[in-house]
């Protein structure tokens, strides 16, 4: 035990600071992409409700596709793929959009099912004292709709996090790559990965116990 | 023609690695309901409150970590001391561990939404708790768990795309060691992408057809 503890001790000083800031990029990367998902998603979930059949068929395409296609798999096809077709990011914009566009098919599920859940006299009532249907959506159906998918949302964000950890394949510099850089160097992997699985466990726990307090009793 | 036939070669080459993305799925599912179903019922059904603590903890650290960590810990961690596990073992370890953590909470969801009534009654006409638990309890919560274990298993086979990650020689593996020789990159990840979603389907359709079949009655 005492072999394993003592590597920390000695290299505190040097890890510490890596690690901090290798959260703060992971931490960044998860949020910009989350950001990016919650807009694509509710775009994606109000499409799917519309009278254009088409456009709702394309959103019900697009989410069963994603359902089956990995993660690491778009990462790759948009990072190492479309430069072959001219197009280029580099790493980080690259892992930004890859988890924004997987996980945008869940969070337009989390939004369906909130939107299913509101009843139809909500809106045909905000209808009937004369709010527009824009101001029906965005005033009466859409804070309802949050509330119901607050929690699920906060357990996708964690699932995204630890996703995140996927673009150090395409050497984007975050928590899993540094963890990688640092094994290598200082050739004590068991310690350095534990502490990097800490690193994480410290940003995604809390979020974790929130989701558990913001659930309904019932899904507890 | 010719990118016809490139694809056809592409083809070969990643399905050289779809026997291991299957069985890696596979086992490592297995392992994962059967580990989540045990501490499912610890957890649900047990009274030692040091137990419940410690499954709390193990399916916390299982969640909140990311599988391609705990695959690094499994794999070069362990054998930095001595423990050497073969990537595919140390694949299927890992996701069944994380696995168990997450089919527990799908189980005991299960467990959670069965009317009180249902275990009084099975203990007032005679039943063993241990009688009422796994002929009563039981196939009516795995009935309610079905469809997200469903779901689970789908996300399972796309995870198992991690792997290639300590060198398991798996779909993705072949990937990338073609793309590093080839240069065909956009045409070999189009390609990986419409061979997962090849497997994903028909395993979406026998979820289907289990839960049609054995899933929670409709009223």
């Amino acid at each position: 035990m005492n072999r394993f503890i003592q590597p920390y001790v000695d290299n505190a000083g040097e890890w510490l600071p890596l690690l901090l800031e290798a959260m703060g990029k992971t931490a960044l990367l998860s949020i910009c992409a989350f950001a990016l998902s919650l807009v694509f998603g509710l775009l994606l979930a109000v499409c799917r409700n519309t009278r254009w059949r088409w456009l709702e068929r394309g959103v019900a395409l697009y989410v069963a596709t994603v359902r089956g296609v990995p993660l690491l798999a778009i990462l790759f096809l948009l990072y190492f793929g479309l430069p072959g077709a001219g197009v280029t990011f580099d790493a980080f914009t690259a892992a930004v959009l890859a988890l924004a566009l997987a996980f945008a098919a869940q969070v337009a599920e989390l939004f369906r099912a909130g939107l299913m859940a509101i009843p139809a006299g909500q809106r045909e009532a905000a209808l009937a004292v004369g709010f527009t249907p824009y101001q029906s959506f965005t005033l009466i159906v859409l804070p309802q709709v949050v509330r119901i998918s607050i929690a699920p949302l906060i357990v996708t964000f964690v699932s995204l996090l630890k996703d995140s950890s996927l673009a150090s394949l395409i050497t984007v510099d975050e928590l899993a790559l540094t963890g990688r850089a640092m094994a290598t160097e200082y050739f004590l992997p068991l310690q350095i990965y534990v502490a990097v699985g800490l690193c994480y466990f410290l940003i995604a726990w809390p979020f974790s116990l929130l989701s558990k307090r913001l659930a309904p009793p019932a899904a507890r | 023609m010719t990118e016809l036939s490139t694809f056809i070669l592409i083809l070969e080459g990643l399905l050289a690695g779809a026997g291991v993305t299957v069985v890696v799925t596979l086992v490592s599912l297995l392992l994962s309901v059967s580990l989540g179903f045990v501490l499912a019922l610890v957890r649900q059904f047990g009274k030692r409150r040091a137990l419940h603590a410690l499954i709390d903890l193990y399916c916390e650290i299982m969640r909140n970590i990311p599988a391609l960590t705990h695959l690094f810990i499994l794999y070069f961690g362990l054998a930095s001391i001595g423990f050497r596990l073969s990537s595919i073992a140390a694949a299927i370890l890992g996701l069944g561990l994380i696995g168990g953590a997450v089919t527990c909470d799908l189980f005991r969801a299960g467990f959670a939404a069965l009317p009180k009534g249902q275990a009084e009654a099975a203990l007032a006409v005679g039943f063993t708790p241990f009688q009422t638990i796994l002929d009563i309890l039981t196939p009516q919560a795995m009935r309610i768990a079905l469809p997200s274990l469903g779901n689970y298993a789908v996300q399972l086979l796309k995870d198992t795309s991690i792997v290639s990650a300590i060198a398991a020689p798996e779909i993705m593996f072949y990937a990338r060691s073609m793309v590093t020789s080839s240069f065909q990159t956009t045409l070999i990840y189009t390609t990986v992408a419409l061979l997962y979603l090849a497997l994903a389907l028909p395993l979406m359709q026998a979820i289907r057809i289990l839960e049609n079949r054995y899933g929670r009655l409709k009223a």
